[in-house]
């Protein structure tokens, strides 16, 4: 069975996709308890823009910087002039224009870039295969695997090490009160919506070489995240890290063993945590 | 402006009474296209139950109407003989029970993990749809053959557009009709007094819970009879009918219309496929159009075009805003 560890690394490099995608997805979840639909369509996004931009310059490293940077801006653009405007409204409306721009987003790309799937290709060091542990393995998704290990530290030391996180944790726990000491609140919930907005935006950048980029890579990992952060807890990173390792072997062995059924295995997962534990692995009981 | 008590059984009468004069009027491809909004209507109506009425926005509605769907064409092409009545009622079994168990799990969240989890489950339901091929036809989707209604002293062909349209007429119009009756009666008023508040109809002794339930399980077989109904009218079924997009049709067309009154989701299922039919003959990018709407109307229109058409009315009866349509009753009345 040489093939197992193949699919072990399989199954880490889906992983490190998902946590970057869903590691956005929560954590906007979990400060301003918006549940963004439109997160998977700027993660397709930053893909296409990716795309673009190594068709023109063919520089990864370079689209890898920029591309979530105009997503940030998108990202604030779309907080201050349309979020914030439909937040008297309530949740319920919230959800409704996330999942209005999701549509508009999905169509728009169709639209600028045809509806079919674009290679990509990345040459150089990443483009390479590596020996690991007696076999021959891609760099590339060694490479996803370390920038979300990366981007999930990063987040952990922002969150619980800076002043600004403990801003952060604060505003979620009472925003009035952190107002009135004289934080602008709304200035944080849009950076924390454009930075959830650029994490989408870098991990559709490195999605791209991966999984190709299509009109419908939005859906596809969309509902994959959605069982991430059910399974892992709603708002919690840490739930995010084990439930993205846990789908991702799954997904991967689910391959191996029971082609099938492969599909099935991860809602069997959501099932399973919903009937034993509502509130997810590291989810605090409401 | 004092509605007579009378009123709105005058109104479905006099409704009846056009829709079946309609094939008189209408060319073929018109008819068609009016069989399909009304069986839109439905699916419309019955998911607004949830969203407008018991404020639960669900991403998950496809999964009932697919069910339906797909039980009419697997009970017809692999039981010979079997009449439309007995599809009909398997359909509706089958999404009871789906219904059923599905808003076991799913009701135990609300809001927002609500939306999340019905739209992973009705991806499950697309997923198994588009995997089992045996049953389902897969990519391929399955063809079925309009049976004829036996009425007990005759047999009508249904092959006809227009026996068909009258059969849709009644039986889809009863069901839109019993939503109606539905929401004035205790049940339905209980559940629009929950959506107000909920903490206050659990001190009264109301188990929400099971009434959440009950509603769920109702909207999912009235969505899971409008999935029969566009498979008998299309005669074919495939997976997009339990597809993600089928819950987004859905969810355009009620919010178009409006969640605030009853028949405001008709309107806008009889919108969206004119809209539709129109817009894909000029454009490809209708869908594009519709999502530019739908954004506009959630930031600046809320309660949809049945708000615009309760605003002009006012401006005519000199009435000061629009009144609420779905206020609940007088406790004591």
């Amino acid at each position: 069975m040489s093939d197992i560890p193949v699919f072990f690394l399989h199954g880490l490099a889906y992983a490190g996709l998902l946590f970057l995608v869903s590691a956005g997805l929560t954590l906007v979840f979990g400060m301003m308890n918006v549940l963004n639909f439109a997160h998977a369509a700027m993660y397709m996004l930053g893909a296409y823009f990716s795309y673009t931009m190594l068709q023109a310059t063919d520089q990864f490293w370079l689209s890898l910087m920029v591309c979530p940077v105009l997503l940030f801006v998108i990202g604030a653009l779309i907080e201050r002039f349309l979020l914030r405007r439909v937040h008297v409204f309530g949740h319920l409306h919230e959800l409704l224009l996330t999942f209005g721009l999701a549509y508009i987003i999905t169509e728009v790309v169709k639209w600028v870039w045809g509806n079919f799937p674009l290679a990509v290709n990345i040459g150089g060091l990443l483009g390479d295969t590596v020996e690991i542990i007696g076999i021959t393995y891609p760099v590339y998704r060694i490479f996803i695997f370390l920038c979300a290990v990366f981007v999930g530290t990063l987040m952990a030391l922002i969150l619980y090490r800076t002043r600004l996180g403990i801003i952060l944790r604060a505003a979620v726990n009472d925003s009035e009160m952190v107002n009135a000491l004289g934080f602008n609140v709304p200035l944080v919930f849009m950076g924390v919506f454009a930075f959830g907005a650029a994490l989408s935006g870098f991990a559709g950048v490195i999605a791209g070489p991966l999984l190709t980029t299509y009109p419908g890579m939005a859906h596809d990992i969309l509902i994959d995240a959605f069982v991430v952060i059910v399974v892992g807890g709603f708002g919690s990173l840490g739930g995010a890290v084990i439930a993205s390792l846990l789908i991702g072997e799954l997904q991967s062995f689910g391959v191996l063993l029971f082609p099938k059924l492969s599909v099935a295995l991860v809602y069997l997962l959501m099932a399973a945590v919903l009937i034993v534990k509502p509130s997810g692995l590291f989810g605090e009981e409401s | 402006m004092m509605l007579h008590k009378n009123t709105p059984y005058l109104l479905i009468a006099a409704l009846f009474a056009a829709g079946a004069a309609m094939p008189l009027v209408l060319k073929q491809y018109h008819l068609n296209m009016l069989t399909e909004i009304i069986v839109f209507a439905l699916y419309a109506v019955s998911y607004n139950l949830l969203l407008g009425y018991a404020g639960l926005l669900s991403f998950g509605h496809a999964m009932f109407f697919g069910m339906g769907a797909f039980t009419v064409a697997v009970s017809l092409i692999h039981i010979p003989g079997l009449s439309i009545w007995s599809a009909l009622a398997l359909a509706l079994a089958m999404t009871t029970l789906v219904g059923f168990v599905a808003g076991g799990l799913l009701l135990r969240h609300k809001g927002s993990y609500f939306a999340l989890l019905t739209l992973a489950f009705n991806s499950l339901f697309y997923a198994v749809a588009t995997k089992w091929h045996t049953i389902t036809g897969g990519d391929d989707g399955l063809s079925v053959t309009r049976p004829n209604l036996a009425l007990g002293f005759t047999t009508v062909n249904l092959a006809g557009i227009e026996s068909f349209y009258w059969f849709t007429l009644v039986i889809v119009g009863a069901a839109i009709v019993f939503c109606w009756y539905f929401t004035q009666t205790a049940m339905g008023q209980t559940v629009l007094m929950m959506r107000e508040n909920e903490e206050r109809m659990k001190f009264l002794g109301y188990n929400t819970n099971i009434s959440r339930l009950i509603l769920f399980t109702f909207t999912g077989a009235v969505a899971g009879l409008a999935g029969a109904f566009y498979t008998l009218h299309f005669q074919f079924c495939s997976q997009s009918a339990i597809s993600v997009d089928m819950t987004t049709t859905v969810l355009l067309m009620t919010f178009v219309g409006g969640t605030g009154t009853f028949w405001g989701p008709m309107l806008g299922a009889l919108v969206y496929i004119i809209l539709q039919n129109y817009l894909s003959d000029i454009t490809d990018r209708w869908p594009l159009f519709m999502g530019l709407i739908f954004v506009f109307m959630v930031l600046f229109i809320p309660g949809g075009l049945s708000q615009i058409l309760q605003s002009a009315r006012g401006l005519f009866t000199r009435r000061r805003g629009p009144g609420k349509p779905m206020e609940a009753k007088e406790a004591s009345s």
